[in-house]
């Protein structure tokens, strides 16, 4: 299977400020990218390089092996584009916009749009400005699926989104990217609902990758556990293979790829009182969390 | 494709184009209601005279009346596709990025030139039924700087909408207010003859000024 | 094209900023230079100076100093009234009995400047009865113009006058007029003492007097001497009825039409260029003050009333650009562009170069911080080649202009 989007030792910085350096991301066809990060830790300087917005201090980012500097109108009529915040032509209402997007992509499929149309209980004349934050992303998200792109690419889709709308949302998207095998690349800071949508995770946090691999590969290899320290005063020494380590009083949480053996040998070993060793199973919120700190 | 931004410059601009041509109409309507008083009150002979000798210029309220026109249709044009960057939007339609800016900048030109083009015919006209061609001539000059300025600024207002830092916006109003300060400046009446070529080649070179600036947007400048 | 949209907009900015910060500079920094007011007086038979800056002084050519009193007695033609109304007129000069009336006759006041040459003409004027046996003035209802032929439009119906017209035509065509004119000079008011219509010189640069009489065309050729063509012409109105005319020549002399029998005399008038000097001719009962003003020079002819030449008084002084705030001026700006001269009301764009060299000092300099920013910046100079040759050609204004259109490309 090829890479439709290939970034090539990514760097960039804003000023003196690093934001990453030598970033690689590879995605496949027909594979779904979630893009997770907080705020700042660089997923919108990554969507503004894909798209072409942002010139990198170094390396490429490759979409259908051209440059996303300067890719051809035929490329760009496969990619689909949600701008963070569902942004769009809001001074139009929805029968003007899809009569705008039309007249750019032979292949328009006004069916799924209007099919999300009927839904929202808009009248035909009200402008997108005066509709709802999730009114509004139901447009976006019509606009994308009748222009039927190889790729889309989704700049933080669940903002500003109500738990139904964020749901509705990603079960439509899940449903018509598998159907028709399509390319997703997306970014959230919202982690909730994410598994169902995506296939692989990058997680980054500030200058750096902290994962990235399928869902699944990741959610069975990171884990955590907790325990009570029976000395609560006790300071633990922040091992290697110990990826993140959370006290509060005597309560500990740590995550790490290796396994529960690994975890106790070094409790023995170091001679470490504990009571009410588990292992607690984690959602990818949890497992987000995990990984990046709570800070 | 082509068709479809016609069509979104038109959703932006029919409002517009209809208010300031009527504007720009009213506003050379009223000038020769005030020529036919004067040529009630004090008799065509007199008004010729005060014309041709002692420099009234019976067209003078018209001067900043294409600049605001340009100023209007400008930020009607420009300023809904930079809220929320929604030029965005614009350059990851399939055409070229190039293509489309130009595109744009053709329809707001027109806009400028019809509703300009319907000003100066009706003035070219009215100042033709009241006056000998010498005043004519020296009014038609005189206004035609005044009538490119309102392009100027247009050209202007492009450039510094899309540019995406905004320091360079006051540096861009400072160079924008000296150069179309040229276009203003008092003079005579037909004092322009030399000038106004020349005006018109640097007006119709302007026109590509939004390319540079969306170019930095796109460039991600920061 | 983004590229050449960049090099349009550092135009723009250059052109901008070449009108704007000279203009700024100036309104800074420069000091009045007034050039003296130079007199004959009959009284010495020398000339009389004043000079307003920084204060006011009155000296003979000697360097003697007057009170203002003392002045005016130097020059009793020119304050006649002032001497007469303190007691202080002499009853006679140079043995001629001094009569008011005449003095006041003798008067006359004339001022050539280059800005009313170099403007739009009206190129239509008003002609006026000259006989109409009223005592003042009337306005006509119409306008002539002389292009193909000679035209009267009616103001009120904006229409030919066809009648009229051909008439006019006719007279001249019968006098050898070759049309259009191409010059036509007359004094279009009713605030004159009365009309002597206008002079108009043909497309074969013959002289023609154009009037109407009784309603009727009085066309008059003035018989010029070979090669004699003129590039200017101003009618006059004055108390003595001597001459009709100032003219200058295509070779810039000065020259006087008589009334009447329209006899044409060359003042003795030298070093006159009519593009950038204004010309003051000052007569009196005794003299004509004949003045060259330049920007830089004064030239005083003075002739005696029956225009021949009597003495000469010149001066030069520095120049705005040849005091100390033009060389400053010099080394920081290339050139200047404005759009305005003091010698024309016609708007262009006028471009004066700096008059010293010290600028490309300064050019270098900024293609040195140009480049040591290209180099911090790690781009290539290659790629700057051209906005570095922007600076070095246009100092100040090049690096302005290419600072603020950046120079930044996707590599």
């Amino acid at each position: 299977m090829s890479n439709v989007i290939e970034c090539n030792n990514l760097t960039h910085y804003y000023g003196k400020k690093m934001v990453y350096e030598n970033l690689n991301i590879h995605v496949r066809e027909g594979s779904i990218l979630g893009l997770l990060g907080k705020n700042g830790a660089g997923k919108t300087t990554t969507i503004n390089i894909l798209n072409g917005f942002l010139q990198p201090r170094s390396g490429e980012c490759l979409i259908y092996n051209e440059n996303t500097q300067h890719l051809t109108p035929k490329t760009k009529a496969r990619i689909g584009f949600l701008i963070e915040g569902h942004v769009q032509y809001a001074f139009m209402n929805i029968h003007q916009i899809e009569k705008f997007y039309a007249g750019f992509y032979p292949n328009w499929k006004r069916e799924p749009y209007w099919e999300l149309m009927k839904k929202l209980k808009v009248l035909p004349t009200q402008k997108i400005s005066s509709m709802s934050c999730g009114q509004r992303s139901q447009v976006a998200l019509g606009l994308i699926l009748a222009q039927d792109p190889d790729l889309l690419i989704l700049d933080d889709f669940s903002m500003g989104l109500d738990p139904g709308y964020r749901r509705l949302f990603i079960d439509y998207l899940r449903e018509y990217a598998k159907a028709a095998n399509k390319t997703i690349f997306t970014t959230s800071h919202i982690i909730q609902d994410m598994e169902r949508l995506i296939d692989d995770v990058l997680i980054m946090d500030y200058n750096r990758v902290l994962a990235q691999k399928p869902v699944k590969e990741f959610m069975t290899t990171f884990k955590q556990f907790n325990f009570e320290l029976l000395n609560a005063d006790l300071e633990l020494k922040k091992e290697k293979f110990i990826v993140n380590l959370e006290k509060v009083k005597n309560q500990i949480e740590l995550y790490t790829y290796d396994s529960e053996e690994v975890v106790l040998n070094y409790l023995a070993s170091n001679g470490i009182g504990y009571t009410n060793f588990r292992k607690v199973e984690m959602t990818l919120e949890d497992a987000f969390i995990g990984l990046t700190g709570k800070y | 494709m082509w068709k479809s931004i016609l069509y979104k410059e038109w959703l932006k601009l029919r409002w517009i184009i209809l208010i300031s041509t009527a504007l720009g109409i009213m506003a050379v309507g009223s000038l020769f209601l005030n020529v036919q008083h004067d040529f009630l009150f004090m008799g065509a002979m007199t008004y010729w005279y005060n014309t041709l000798f002692l420099g009234v210029q019976y067209f003078h309220l018209l001067k900043y009346v294409p600049l605001v026109i340009g100023i209007a249709i400008g930020v009607a044009q420009y300023f809904p596709e930079t809220v929320n960057k929604r030029i965005k939007l614009s350059f990851h339609l399939p055409i070229n990025e190039n293509k489309i800016l130009l595109l744009m900048m053709l329809c707001g030109t027109t806009t400028l030139l019809v509703s300009f083009g319907s000003m100066f015919l009706l003035f070219w006209g009215l100042s033709a039924h009241f006056f000998p061609q010498e005043i004519v001539y020296g009014a038609i000059v005189s206004v035609t700087p005044w009538f490119l300025s309102g392009f100027v600024i247009y050209f202007f207002i492009s450039l510094i909408v899309m540019e995406p830092v905004w320091k360079y916006w006051i540096l861009y109003g400072l160079i924008g207010y000296a150069f179309i300060g040229l276009y203003l400046e008092p003079s005579t009446t037909g004092g322009y003859e030399p000038v106004v070529l020349k005006f018109a080649l640097l007006t119709v070179l302007l026109s590509l000024s939004s390319l540079f600036s969306a170019y930095r947007f796109r460039k991600g400048e920061m | 094209m983004v590229r050449i949209s960049r090099y349009i907009l550092v135009l723009t900015a250059i052109i901008g900023s070449a009108v704007a910060l000279p203009n700024l500079y100036w309104t800074i920094m420069e000091k009045p230079v007034n050039s003296p007011y130079v007199m004959y007086s009959i009284i010495d038979k020398g000339y009389m100076i004043q000079r307003s800056t920084p204060a006011i002084v009155r000296q003979d050519t000697k360097g003697n100093s007057y009170t203002r009193e003392e002045y005016e007695k130097k020059l009793p033609m020119m304050f006649y009234m002032q001497l007469a109304s303190s007691g202080t007129m002499p009853d006679s000069i140079n043995g001629v009995e001094m009569d008011m009336h005449a003095l006041r006759k003798a008067r006359s006041t004339y001022r050539y400047q280059p800005k009313v040459r170099d403007s739009p003409q009206p190129g239509l004027y008003p002609l006026f009865e000259s006989e109409s046996g009223r005592v003042n003035l009337e306005m006509p209802n119409d306008f002539f113009r002389i292009q193909d032929w000679m035209v009267f439009i009616d103001a009120k119906s904006n229409s030919v006058d066809e009648a009229k017209s051909n008439l006019f035509t006719a007279v001249l065509t019968k006098r050898g007029f070759e049309f259009p004119a191409r010059i036509i000079a007359g004094l279009p008011t009713t605030r004159k003492s009365c009309d002597e219509g206008y002079l108009v010189s043909d497309a074969k640069e013959q002289l023609f007097h154009l009037k109407m009489v009784k309603g009727k065309p009085y066309v008059k050729k003035v018989a010029l001497p070979d090669n004699l063509s003129f590039k200017w012409i101003e009618c006059v109105d004055f108390s003595n009825k001597l001459y009709y005319a100032y003219l200058i020549s295509a070779a810039n002399e000065v020259y006087v039409l008589f009334q009447d029998t329209y006899e044409l005399l060359k003042l003795p008038v030298t070093g006159f260029n009519p593009d950038v000097d204004e010309l003051k001719i000052y007569g009196d009962f005794f003299n004509y003050n004949v003045i060259i003003d330049g920007e830089s020079y004064l030239k005083n002819i003075t002739l005696d009333n029956k225009f021949n030449k009597v003495d000469e008084y010149a001066e030069k002084w520095e120049t705005k650009y040849q005091r100390t705030e033009g060389k400053i001026f010099g080394a920081i700006f290339p050139f200047e562009l404005s759009l305005k001269s003091d010698n024309s009301r016609y708007i262009d764009f006028r471009i004066k170069y700096s008059e010293n060299f010290y600028w490309i000092l300064l050019s270098l300099l900024f293609v040195g911080a140009e480049i040591y920013w290209i180099k911090r910046m790690k781009n290539g100079i290659m790629d700057h080649l051209a906005d570095l040759l922007i600076i070095a050609v246009t100092g100040i204004f090049g690096f302005i202009a290419v600072n603020i259109f950046q120079n930044k490309f996707f590599k």
